[in-house]
C-alpha cells in the first residue's frame, strides 16, 4: 500500500503542527481549563479553592441564572425562522430571473460584513426613544413614540429585528448556493409541464435545497444560542435584566464580578444545550433526508 | 521515528518559551526612568487627563510617564488579569470602591514608606480614609465625583422660581410649577438601563437612606439594610415623580436623560459632576450645587473617587516606584487642571489655588466633598450595584408596590452578599 520510503504519519503530523499547536493552545486548553476552574471557587487574584460541584448546585438555584436562558431561548424562538425564511426568500430573488439579482445580492450581503458593535450602535441610534429616526416618523405622522430598547415587550423585538438585518444576507449566501446545485433540467422540465412558479418553488426548490436548510437551521441556532454582542450594545441586558441573554450573564459574573468558576460552570451549561439540540437536530433532520 | 516526532516537539515548545522570555528586557539604569500607565479616561476626561501627564513629563527630567488608554469597559478585565500575572504598569488608577478585592489578595503596594509625610497632610481626609486599609495606604486620591445637582435658571425663572428646590416636597411644587408654566419635564433622572443601567437611581437611594440616618448594608456590610420605613420613603419619592406627578420622563435612560437636561427640556437633573464639562459645552444656562438634603438636613451624597495605586510587581523596582510616587504627588498636587473635568480636587492646597476658585461650577459644588458617601467595602460591590440598579429600574418604571419590592430587593442583596 504505501509507497516506499514515504513517511506519511510523520509528514501529516510535521505539516499539521503549526495549526495543532495553536489550536491545542487557545482552544483545547482554554476548554479543558474551563472546565477545571468550574468545579473551584476563583476570582482570578486569589487561589482557586476547590469547591466540588458547588458553583452547579448555586446556578440551578439562581433565578437570574433561568432568566437569562429563557431569554436567551426568547431571542432563538424570534430569530431562527425569521431568518431562515427570509434568507431563503433572498437566495430565490437573486437567483430568479430579475435584471436586478446582481444588485439585490450586495444589497442583501453587505449589513453582513459590518462588525457587530457597528450594526449595533446604529441601530440603537435608530431606534432611541427620543431622537431616533423611527420615533421621528411615528410622531411626525401622529403616533406616539414607542419604546423600542426601554419598553420590556419591545427590547427583545427590536434587538431580533437588527439581528435579522444584520446576518440575513449569510443565510441568503447557503441557500443561494444550495439552489444552484439544483439541475437546471428539473426547472425545466417542470416549466414544460406548466408549473406555475409557487409549485415549482414548493415542489422543488424546498425538498432539493433541504441539506442546505438543515445545515443553516444548526448554524443559526448555535450563532443565536451565542447571542450577545447586540444585546450588550443596544439594551444592555434592560430594561432591568428583561434581554440579559444567558452569555451576557456569563460575562458579568466573569468579568465583571469575577466569579470565574461559577461563570465557567453557566459556560459549561450552555456548551451541554447547544451539543443536546444539534445533535438531536442532526438525528431528526440529517436522517430524514438521508432516508 | 515516534521519538524524532516528540523531539520536534520539544524543541518547538522550547524555542516557543525563548521566544516569551525575551520580551521583558530591562531598561537601562541611567537617564530618566520611564513609567507606564493604564487610563480608563476617554472622551473629554481623556483629554484633560493627557494634558496633565504631558506637562509632568515637562515639568521635569527625571521620570518619562507612558501613558495608555484602556476602553473603560475592558478596563476592569484587563488590569485583574494584569495583575494576577504580575505584569501591570507602574501606576493604575482604581476607584475607590473597585479597590477591595486587589487589597485582599495582595496586588497593591503599600506606600506609606515612600509618600511625603507634608503631602499626606495636605489631602483631604475623607477621600484619603477611603484608600486606607488597616492603615495601609494603598492608593491616593485623585479626585472626589458625587452626585450634584443641576438645575436650569432659565426654566426657573420662567416658572417663577427663585429658590432652588431642597427638600422631596420642594421638589415635587418646583417641579409642577415649570411643568404648568412652561410645559417642560421638572426632572430629569434617568430609570432605564441603556448603554449605563440606571445606576443614577441606586445612587440617589443610597444618598437619601443616609439622609435619613439610615445605610444601603449595614455597619459590616454583610446584609442589605433598606426594606424599612427610610427606604420606602425614598423609593416612593422617586415613584411618584413618574407614576402620580408625572414631572419625570418613564423609559428615560441615561444618556437620554443627560440630552433632556442639555436640550432645556427638563428642569433639575442629578448626575456626577463628571456632567458639567458636557453640559458647559452645550451653552445652556444652568447652576450646579451639591446633592440637596432631600430627605434630611444632612446632604450625603453618593461618590466615587478616582484613585492612583501602584500594583506590586514581579521584580518590584524600587526607582520605579519613587518615580510613580513623584508622579501620583504632581498629579493630586495639580487637581485644578483635573478639576476642568468637572471633578472636586482632594488635596487642600489646590482648593485654594486662585486657578480652581476661578473655574465656574466647580466651586459651587467643591462643598459637597464633606458628604461623601464612602462605597461599601465588600468584594460583592460590584454584583449589588448593578443589581440594585435593575430592581430599582423596575420597582420606579413599573411602579411595583414599594414596600414588597423593598423586601424582595433585601432578600436578593443578601444572597448575593452570601455568594462571596
Amino acid at each position: 500500500m504505501a509507497i516506499p520510503g514515504n513517511k506519511d504519519t510523520r509528514d501529516g503530523l510535521l505539516f499539521s503542527l503549526p495549526f495543532l499547536i495553536v489550536f491545542v493552545i487557545f482552544m483545547i486548553f482554554p476548554l479543558v481549563f474551563g472546565l477545571i476552574i468550574s468545579f473551584f471557587n476563583w476570582n482570578i487574584l486569589g487561589t482557586p479553592s476547590f469547591i466540588g460541584l458547588e458553583n452547579y448546585f448555586a446556578l440551578f438555584r439562581d433565578s437570574k441564572f433561568y432568566s437569562s436562558l429563557w431569554h436567551t431561548f426568547e431571542f432563538v424562538l424570534m430569530t431562527t425562522p425569521a431568518l431562515l425564511l427570509l434568507g431563503f426568500a433572498m437566495a430565490l430573488a437573486v437567483t430568479g430571473g430579475s435584471p436586478l439579482k446582481g444588485v439585490m445580492e450586495n444589497v442583501f450581503f453587505v449589513p453582513y460584513i459590518f462588525s457587530m458593535t457597528v450594526v449595533s450602535t446604529l441601530w440603537a441610534w435608530i431606534m432611541q426613544k427620543d431622537f431616533g429616526i423611527f420615533n421621528q416618523l411615528l410622531v411626525a405622522t401622529g403616533h406616539g413614540p414607542v419604546g423600542w430598547l426601554t419598553n420590556e415587550k419591545m427590547a427583545m423585538w427590536s434587538v431580533a429585528l437588527t439581528t435579522l438585518w444584520w446576518t440575513a444576507g449569510f443565510n441568503m449566501v447557503l441557500f443561494s448556493a444550495g439552489i444552484k446545485q439544483i439541475p437546471k433540467e428539473v426547472y425545466e422540465s417542470a416549466q414544460i409541464d406548466g408549473a406555475s412558479w409557487w409549485q415549482v418553488v414548493r415542489k422543488i426548490t424546498v425538498p432539493l435545497v433541504a441539506p442546505t436548510t438543515v445545515l443553516c437551521l444548526i448554524l443559526q441556532v448555535i450563532a443565536s444560542f451565542n447571542v450577545f454582542g447586540q444585546v450588550y450594545v443596544m439594551t444592555g441586558g434592560g430594561p432591568y435584566g428583561t434581554t440579559r441573554v444567558l452569555v451576557q450573564y456569563i460575562y458579568e459574573t466573569g468579568f465583571k464580578y469575577f466569579k470565574m468558576g461559577y461563570s465557567a460552570a453557566m459556560s459549561y451549561i450552555l456548551f451541554l444545550i447547544i451539543l443536546v439540540i444539534s445533535v438531536v437536530q442532526y438525528l431528526l433532520l440529517g436522517r430524514k433526508e438521508e432516508a | 521515528m515516534k521519538g524524532k516526532v516528540s523531539l520536534v516537539l520539544l524543541a518547538v515548545f522550547l524555542s516557543m518559551g525563548l521566544l516569551f522570555a525575551q520580551g521583558a528586557k530591562e531598561p537601562a539604569s541611567s537617564g530618566p526612568v520611564e513609567i507606564t500607565f493604564w487610563s480608563l479616561f476617554t472622551g473629554g476626561d481623556g483629554e484633560f487627563f493627557d494634558a496633565m501627564v504631558k506637562e509632568y513629563n515637562e515639568s521635569q527630567n527625571k521620570v518619562v510617564m507612558k501613558n495608555d488608554t484602556v476602553k473603560f469597559d475592558n478596563y476592569y478585565t484587563k488590569l485583574t488579569t494584569a495583575l494576577a500575572a504580575g505584569n501591570a504598569p507602574d501606576v493604575i488608577v482604581v476607584h475607590q470602591g473597585n479597590m477591595l478585592p486587589y487589597v485582599q489578595n495582595g496586588s497593591l503596594l503599600a506606600l506609606n514608606d515612600y509618600v511625603d509625610a507634608e503631602v499626606l497632610a495636605d489631602f483631604q481626609e475623607a477621600p484619603l480614609s477611603g484608600c486606607i486599609s488597616d492603615g495601609k495606604i494603598y492608593s491616593l486620591p485623585l479626585d472626589v465625583h458625587p452626585i450634584v445637582m443641576y438645575y436650569n435658571k432659565d426654566l426657573m425663572a420662567q416658572a417663577g422660581i427663585t429658590k432652588v428646590p431642597q427638600t422631596a416636597q420642594e421638589f415635587i411644587d418646583a417641579s409642577l410649577a415649570v411643568q404648568k408654566a412652561t410645559g417642560k419635564w421638572g426632572l430629569a433622572i434617568d430609570n432605564t438601563t441603556g448603554v449605563y443601567k440606571a445606576y443614577t437611581l441606586t445612587r440617589l437611594f443610597m444618598s437619601m437612606l443616609a439622609q435619613q440616618g439610615g445605610s444601603l448594608l449595614n455597619a459590616d456590610n454583610t446584609k442589605a439594610n433598606f426594606s424599612n420605613a427610610a427606604g420606602e420613603r425614598a423609593l416612593v419619592w422617586l415613584q411618584d415623580l413618574v407614576h402620580t406627578y408625572k414631572v419625570n420622563p418613564n423609559e428615560l435612560d441615561y444618556d437620554a436623560a443627560m440630552n433632556v437636561f442639555k436640550m432645556g427640556d427638563a428642569a433639575f437633573y442629578f448626575n456626577g459632576v463628571w456632567a458639567t464639562g458636557t453640559l458647559e459645552q452645550s451653552g445652556l444656562n444652568f447652576g450646579a450645587a451639591p446633592l440637596p438634603g432631600i430627605m434630611g438636613d444632612e446632604p450625603w451624597a453618593w461618590a466615587g473617587s478616582h484613585t492612583l495605586a501602584v500594583p506590586v510587581q514581579k521584580n518590584q523596582d524600587p526607582r520605579k516606584v519613587e518615580a510613580a510616587v513623584d508622579f501620583i504627588e504632581w498629579m493630586t498636587g495639580h487637581g485644578e487642571l483635573w478639576a476642568k473635568a468637572g471633578q472636586i480636587p482632594t488635596r487642600k492646597s489646590v482648593t485654594e489655588k486662585a486657578e480652581f476658585k476661578a473655574l465656574p461650577y466647580r466651586a459651587d459644588y467643591a462643598a459637597a466633598a464633606a458628604y461623601a458617601l464612602e462605597t461599601p467595602r465588600t468584594p460583592a460591590w460590584e454584583e449589588i450595584y448593578g443589581t440594585m440598579s435593575d430592581m430599582l429600574e423596575e420597582a420606579v418604571t413599573k411602579k411595583l408596590p414599594a414596600k414588597q419590592a423593598l423586601a424582595n430587593m433585601e432578600k436578593k442583596i443578601n444572597g448575593i452578599i452570601a455568594s462571596y
